[in-house]
Order: structure tokens, then C-alpha cells, then sequence
């Protein structure tokens, strides 16, 4: 039996490992010990694992016994990504609030922070309002316009040929037919999201500089005309476009963005203790009003702390260096 | 610099011994697992390795109720980020991720770490003769490494060698425990039964 070309780290976890067997550990080895951790953060998984295996090795019968005591109490833990969350109650429930105006010209919408609507609209199309938003739409017998004052909304365009379907975002257009899109009304411009068909997005006075965008496409039109396009599947379009029902899809989004995402839907706000998380990903699928859910997530994934005393905020703390 | 160099080892060895009693003896079935969802040895080394880097970082372990889904759910959203920072993987590859969800052992798989427990005091019994010598005087008798010294007349430095090089192909034979569980898994299926 030989030792198969092991690591250097590996072989260092096993020296301090069987240093500290020794039974003498003293401040120098706790030290050297210290400063070989600080050199690569893996070293302390190698080093935890090495010293497992080597404790493993203390009392087999309890070890055999180990898995009997896990047999029984597997209630699965709420684990990230799981697929089976109940449809959001809070976000949808609260539509019903929602204020709309009918005035001369054309019908306004708007939801609060939190909530989601889903309005369906004179012409068969039907539309879904995301949190903190306003839109207002008139409908005519040449053309379909809405105008997205704030905040965004998807919509599905029942097909008119004869009646084009126009958003209007600021100085940013966008034209369909009949497709499934959203537009995100930003200060700079407008952020498009094609989940069916084909759609077309260009800024005013810059006609001739229009993007066409089919399923799967996100653009960032700005309203400077400058446009940013980026392939993305239909999966990762649904994803982004999970709050009509009331959810916030994950999937290797930095925490950073997912907790700005989160305070557009809330008043209570998380905010990040440690810059080092900002960066982390995080998968998974929340409801929109659950911050804390979220807050939680992290802190069993990532080893941080979740301070949420303060019912105004929810502090995600890092872990302990 | 540190106040307490027992302290801070007393506090490692608590994590160890955790892990070593509730993580380390289903880390083969993670392995299996992975190994299902075609990840390369080589990988399945660093994703396990990671997750221990995880639970290394952690300040206390008393909140973990179900160790084995603890540990599973971080290797799985190791997994998932990886395969999601590659996007060459088909999108059917995360569907089968996600179905492999209900990891729960069934009895025979059970049954099948215990027989990797096993197969481990069979490693020890593998070991180079005066490395054997050694880990059962230390493990299985329980005698310090300096008792071991004086008893073969050795220095205590030549102990901890024998040590230090037992630790590592025992941490090897855990590693490669995912083999032993897939043919001992196979084994019992064949017994029907016969393993519990």
C-alpha cells in the first residue's frame, strides 16, 4: 500500500494532524498552524477533513451506529432550490389593493412596494405589474400604447397585426405584435426581457438604430440609443421574470444583486454586514416577501450570521474570520 | 498573537469530531451521488473539499440538526454554481440535478456505509506493517503516541512520522470510500436484505 501522489497541502494537514495526536501542542505549532491556514482558504477544509478521517478512526462501533441516528429524523431541510414552494401568498394577495385611474386618455395602473398585479386589459392582451410601479395604457383603433411612467411590467400581446403594441419607456420604444415581453423602466433606459416571439426596441429619435429581440434575448436599450443585447435561454428569461408569481429565481446571482432585488419588493430591507459576501452566488427560489427566508439561506450557506432584531431591517452579518 | 492555543484546538478537534462522527461516515453516498451526476473524481475531490472548508469556517455546529443534508445541500449548491459558471452544460443536466433531490438513505444504503466502516478496519489492517503497528497501538488501544515511544523503544519524532503517514492513507481510503459503497451497494442488492 502506498501513498498516492498527494498533495503538498495534504501533506501538511496530515503533519499537523499528527502533531496535534501527539498530545503536546504548543503556542509555536498553534501558530505555524495559524499562518499555513492564512496562506489558502482551502487549507481549512483539508485540514478539517484530514482530522476527521483520523478521528473516525477513534470508536468504529459508535461510528457504525451513527447512521441508525440520523434514520428517523430526515425531515428535509428547507433547502435552497427546492422547487416545491407553495405559490406566494402576501405579493398576490395584496393586488387586490391596487389603485387604477381611468382618465381620458387611457387607464393608469400602479402597484406599492410589494406588490404584484396582474391586469388583463381591453384588447385580450393581459399584462403583469411588478412592485412599485405605474403604467398607463391606451388603447386606439390605429395602435396600442402603453406608457410605463416607473418600475415594470410584462406583458402578453394578444396578436392584432393592425394594431401594433407599443411601450413606451421614457425616450425608449418598444414594438410587438404578438410576443410575450417585459420592459424595467430604468433612469438610463430600459431593460427588455423576451419570454415568446419577437420584439422590437429602439429610442426616440434614433429609428434607425432598432434591435429586434426574440425569445430568450434581453436587451438594456438606453436612452442614449446605445444598445446592449445578451443571449440568454428561455429558462434564464422565465427566471428573471419568476415575480409574476410572487418569486425571486436565484441561480448564481452575486447576493449583492439579489438583495437589491429583494428591497424592491419590501420595506423591510436587507442589507449586507460583509462586503467579502457581496460577491458570493446564491441559487435558489424565494418569495418575493420573504426577505428573511432569504437571509437565512445564506447565513446556513455561506456560515453568516442573520441579525433581525431591528424590524426595519435584516442584517446579514459575514462569518467569523 | 493567540491567547489560547488549546482553545483554539480544542474547538477544531469539536468540529472534527463531529464531522468524523455524523458527516464523514455518509461522505462516500455524497461521492455516489456525485458521481451520478457525472461529476469527475477530480472534481468530486474539490467539491467535498470545499464543503469541509464550509463547515471549517463555521463558529458552532450546535444548530445543525441533520448533518448528512446539511453537508449534501452545500456540496449541491457547489455543484449547481460550478456547472452554471461553465455554461456549456445542457440545461437538462440541472433537471437532473434537481431530481436527484431526495437523497434520503434507504436502509441498504445504511447498511452499506456500516460495511464501509468496515472496510475501513480493513485498511487499517492493509497499512504498512510498522505504520499498522502503530495506528492500532494508537487507535485501537488507545495509548498515546509518547506511551507508543517508550513501548518500541522509539523516539516520539518516529512516532508521529508513522502517524503522519498512517493519516494519510487512511484520509485516502475515505476518499475512495464511494467505490467500496457503490460495490457493497451492489453486493446487498443481491442479498436482498441480507445486509441489515
Amino acid at each position: 500500500m502506498n501513498v498516492r501522489e498527494t498533495s503538498k497541502p495534504d501533506m501538511q494537514a496530515a503533519a499537523f494532524v499528527a502533531r496535534m495526536d501527539a498530545g503536546n501542542w504548543t503556542l509555536a505549532d498553534e501558530a505555524e498552524l495559524q499562518q499555513w491556514l492564512r496562506l489558502d482558504i482551502r487549507h481549512h477544509g483539508i485540514l478539517l477533513q484530514t482530522q476527521a478521517s483520523w478521528i473516525a478512526l477513534d470508536d468504529p462501533q459508535h461510528d457504525m451506529a451513527v447512521p441508525e441516528a440520523i434514520t428517523g429524523r430526515f425531515p428535509r431541510m428547507p433547502r435552497i432550490g427546492r422547487r416545491s414552494l407553495v405559490l406566494g401568498g402576501g405579493a398576490l394577495a395584496a393586488s387586490i389593493a391596487g389603485a387604477f385611474l381611468l382618465t381620458g386618455k387611457g387607464t393608469t395602473y400602479s402597484t406599492d412596494l410589494g406588490e404584484i398585479r396582474r391586469v388583463p386589459l381591453a384588447d385580450g392582451s393581459s399584462t403583469a405589474i411588478n412592485s412599485a410601479s405605474q403604467l398607463t395604457v391606451i388603447l386606439s383603433e390605429k395602435r396600442r400604447d402603453v406608457h410605463l411612467a416607473k418600475g415594470e411590467a410584462w406583458f402578453r400581446v394578444a396578436k392584432d397585426a393592425s394594431r401594433p403594441f407599443v411601450v413606451e419607456a421614457g425616450p425608449v420604444l418598444v414594438r410587438a405584435v404578438g410576443t410575450a415581453f417585459s420592459v424595467r423602466k430604468r433612469a438610463n433606459g430600459a431593460e427588455v426581457i423576451v419570454s415568446e416571439g419577437v420584439v422590437e426596441g429602439w429610442t426616440v429619435g434614433a429609428d434607425g438604430h432598432r434591435v429586434r429581440l426574440t425569445a430568450g434575448q434581453r436587451a438594456f436599450i438606453g436612452n442614449n440609443s446605445a444598445i446592449n443585447v445578451s443571449d440568454e435561454s428561455i429558462a434564464a428569461a422565465d427566471r428573471a421574470l419568476a415575480w409574476r408569481e410572487g418569486f425571486i429565481d436565484l441561480a448564481g446571482e452575486s447576493i449583492e444583486d439579489a438583495v437589491s432585488d429583494f428591497n424592491r419588493y419590501n420595506q423591510r430591507k436587507l442589507v449586507l454586514g460583509d462586503p467579502a459576501l457581496a460577491r458570493e452566488q446564491v441559487d435558489g427560489i424565494f418569495r418575493t416577501d420573504d426577505p428573511l427566508g432569504f437571509a437565512h439561506a445564506v447565513g446556513r450557506i455561506f456560515a453568516a450570521r442573520v441579525e433581525d432584531s431591528d424590524p426595519a431591517i435584516i442584517r446579514i452579518i459575514g462569518p467569523e474570520k | 498573537m493567540i491567547p489560547d492555543p488549546l482553545g483554539a484546538l480544542k474547538r477544531r478537534t469539536e468540529i472534527a469530531t463531529w464531522v468524523a462522527r455524523e458527516v464523514l461516515p455518509l461522505e462516500g453516498r455524497v461521492r455516489a451521488w456525485l458521481n451520478r451526476a457525472q461529476v469527475s473524481k477530480a472534481d468530486a475531490d474539490e467539491l467535498i473539499q470545499e464543503a469541509y472548508c464550509r463547515i471549517a469556517m463555521l463558529d458552532s455546529i450546535d444548530h445543525i440538526e441533520t448533518p448528512y443534508a446539511y453537508f449534501h445541500s452545500i456540496v449541491r449548491n457547489l455543484l449547481l454554481r460550478r456547472l452554471r459558471r461553465e455554461r456549456v452544460v445542457p440545461i437538462e443536466a440541472f433537471a437532473e440535478i434537481e431530481a436527484l433531490h431526495d437523497d434520503r438513505p434507504s436502509p441498504e444504503q445504511l447498511a452499506a456505509n456500516k460495511v464501509a466502516c468496515r472496510t475501513l478496519m480493513t485498511i487499517i489492517a492493509a497499512l504498512p506493517d510498522r505504520c499498522r503497528q502503530i495506528v492500532q497501538l494508537r487507535k485501537i488501544e488507545g495509548w498515546s503516541q509518547k506511551q507508543i515511544a517508550l513501548h518500541l523503544g522509539t523516539t516520539e519524532k518516529a512516532v508521529e512520522k508513522q502517524v503522519w503517514l498512517g493519516i494519510r492513507l487512511v484520509r485516502q481510503a475515505w476518499a475512495n470510500a464511494e467505490q467500496e459503497f457503490d460495490t457493497h451497494l451492489a453486493t446487498l442488492a443481491q442479498r436482498t436484505g441480507e445486509g441489515r
